[in-house]
């Protein structure tokens, strides 16, 4: 095989296969240790971590919808401090790399927690998270174009980590998002995160989740929506494109791959599917092999204008 | 910045062992229906079934497909590590236990397990009071064969709205000290509800397993926390909840409980998961208020 795995994700970081793991679906990857699964994970996406820690909201924060399911978790995370002391000093000791996704209610939280994680031995990278749909906040940073350009630049100021922003597809607009980031100096986009969902319990008059009742889709019911979303980034950026939503499959992650992506995540899936990553790396290899592959970019659509 | 560090519940309360836990293929044997919905569901499974314990659960994938997308958990009802059984007591409420009824013998799913973490098991001999509502009686089986062969004393309440939805007597092992039935219409045994005179039924016992409907279990906490106020003098109560689960081993965070410990403020109790905290946990380690502000599972 002649097949180039890794994927450069800019400023040095190489991943050794494009197949990662998402953000919030894979903690800060020690279970997957505990139980056997990291092998063969290209990235782990860590849970949104803030600059305080959070206890995240009250239950119920999960339903199942129809091949998907909805989370209002709330970004429960131990903080900063304990990831960059603690928990980066086992990842340092991993093959895998590990990316801290970075979230926040106002760019200094953003720039502190990104301040605190560059320079510490076992982060690999930052994912910004300017899109959680599930804490109130007076800002939102991820449908507004120039309010997410500012962000990614006070971020840029101050690590010189390979910096991804994860785009919401809450947005008319995915690629006017896009190109701010990367013009302000973000390495790639990861698209997309969760779409707002509801699910309603008639029994009870009311939405089955609690506060406002809405919350964040995800799994394959929404993979069609991303793949969308990937395809209309590809045609308006150049920098690598990390696309997620509903990947449980090597067929999932090479649909996105000639959608435009250059790496994807598995989210979802590694809640029903623990150690599905590999069996996804294995498939796309596989998939590789047999078609004499050289990179995994050669399988990308280019669309007639 | 420390000081506003949330306790851990890993601190507070323990968590299980993931290492522990296999993803299985396991092979259907059969299904037993028990009249109206309730049927044990029983698989091949020899890795899981030399594994489990009483209390933990498995995490059964029902389709491969989209549709349910999630694992159901179901805590273990029996296990037969000889043969490799595992089996599962239901009722066919939702969309994956109504896929699990209609499993043949020879069907395939994936079971992750054992999760979770189950029964305390007395180091010294004494007696030991099951304390079953309705379904709530899926642990104890297993429970009771583990108990029954370290000679223990077992006394079982079975409980339930009406007969029908009473855990089938003659799926019982032999041994037990004494059987109380009662349901809530009077349809079998004595007309009432478990909680109704826990405290007598309980006299003597070393320790108390509870399980089934939150509130159920809610009800019986109060009672002995109010002892607890008073004389002190309680058998230590051991309950398996539920709580709308995605993953199972604490990776979604979907599963949060509330939890209270004796000297904390209960409106800031910290929050636990019931897969990796539970779902059996000590009876005053739990916020009952709290807790019964939410569904049970998924639907």
């Amino acid at each position: 095989m002649n097949l180039e795995q890794g994927v450069d994700l800019g400023r040095g970081l190489v991943i050794p296969n494009p197949i990662g793991v998402a953000s919030g679906t894979f903690g800060y990857g020690f279970e997957a240790e505990r139980m056997g699964t990291l092998a063969r994970v290209g990235a782990i996406y860590t849970k949104g971590t803030t600059l305080l820690p959070r206890a995240g909201n009250h239950p119920p924060r999960i339903a199942e919808t129809t091949a998907g399911m909805l989370n209002s978790i709330g970004l429960q995370n131990p903080g900063v401090e304990v990831v960059a002391k603690e928990y980066a000093k086992r990842w340092a000791s991993w093959p895998v790399p590990v990316i801290v996704n970075v979230a926040g209610s106002a760019i200094g939280d953003y720039v502190a927690v990104c301040e605190r994680l560059t320079g510490v031995d076992g982060v690999a990278g930052l994912e910004l998270n300017i899109s959680c749909p599930n804490i109130s906040h007076g800002l939102d940073f991820g449908t507004d174009p120039a309010l997410a350009g500012r962000l990614v630049e006070a971020v840029r100021n101050v690590t010189d980590l390979p910096l991804l922003v994860k785009l919401t597809p809450n947005v008319t607009d995915i690629t006017a998002v896009g190109r701010a980031v990367e013009a302000a100096g973000a390495d790639g986009v990861t698209a997309v995160n969760t779409y707002v969902g509801m699910k309603i319990a008639v029994p009870r008059r009311a939405p089955v989740l609690p506060g406002l009742g809405t919350a964040g889709l995800s799994g394959p019911a929404i993979k069609p929506l991303a793949m969308a979303a990937v395809a209309r980034l590809r045609q308006a950026l150049s920098i690598p494109i990390i696309g997620i939503g509903g990947i449980g499959s090597a067929q999932d992650a090479l649909e996105f791959f000639v959608a435009g992506a250059d790496a994807v995540q598995v989210g979802t899936a590694n809640f029903y599917r623990p150690g599905v990553a590999a069996e996804v790396v294995e498939g796309c290899l596989r998939f590789a092999e047999e078609n004499a592959l050289a990179r995994w970019r050669d399988l990308r659509w280019t669309p007639r204008s | 910045m420390n000081t506003l560090r949330p306790p851990s519940p890993v601190d507070l309360v323990g968590e299980s062992d993931l290492s522990r836990a296999v993803d299985e293929m396991a092979t259907c044997l059969g299904v037993d229906s028990f009249g109206e919905d309730i049927f044990e569901i029983r698989f091949h499974a020899p890795r899981i079934s030399s594994l489990a314990e009483p209390g933990e659960f498995a995490q059964l994938l029902v389709d491969d497909g989209p549709i349910p997308l999630l694992r159901r958990p179901f805590s273990f009802s029996r296990s037969d590590p000889s043969s490799g059984m595992v089996s599962f007591y239901m009722a066919a409420i939702g969309q994956g236990s109504r896929r699990l009824r209609r499993f043949r013998p020879g069907d395939r799913l994936r079971m992750l397990g054992p999760l979770g973490r189950g029964f305390c098991l007395p180091e010294v001999r004494g007696t030991s009071i099951l304390v079953a509502g309705g379904l709530g009686a899926a642990p104890f089986p297993l429970l009771m064969d583990r108990l029954l062969g370290r000679g223990e004393r077992v006394v079982f309440l079975n409980g339930a709205r009406r007969a029908g939805e009473l855990y089938p007597e003659n799926r019982l092992p032999p041994g037990l000290e004494a059987l109380v039935v009662r349901t809530e219409d009077g349809s079998r045994g004595q007309a009432g509800r478990v909680t109704d005179d826990i405290l007598d039924l309980v006299q003597g016992a070393h320790r108390v397993y509870a399980c089934g409907p939150n509130p159920m279990l809610s009800a019986i906490a109060d009672i002995w926390s109010e002892i607890r106020i008073g004389e002190g003098q309680c058998p230590r109560l051991e309950v398996s909840i539920e709580a709308p689960m995605g993953c199972g081993f604490g990776t979604c965070l979907g599963c949060a409980i509330p939890l209270r410990l004796p000297s904390e403020d209960p409106l800031a109790g910290p929050l636990g998961l019931c897969c990796r905290q539970g779902p059996v946990l000590e009876a005053q380690e739990l916020d009952w208020p709290r807790l019964l502000l939410q569904p049970s599972h998924l639907g």
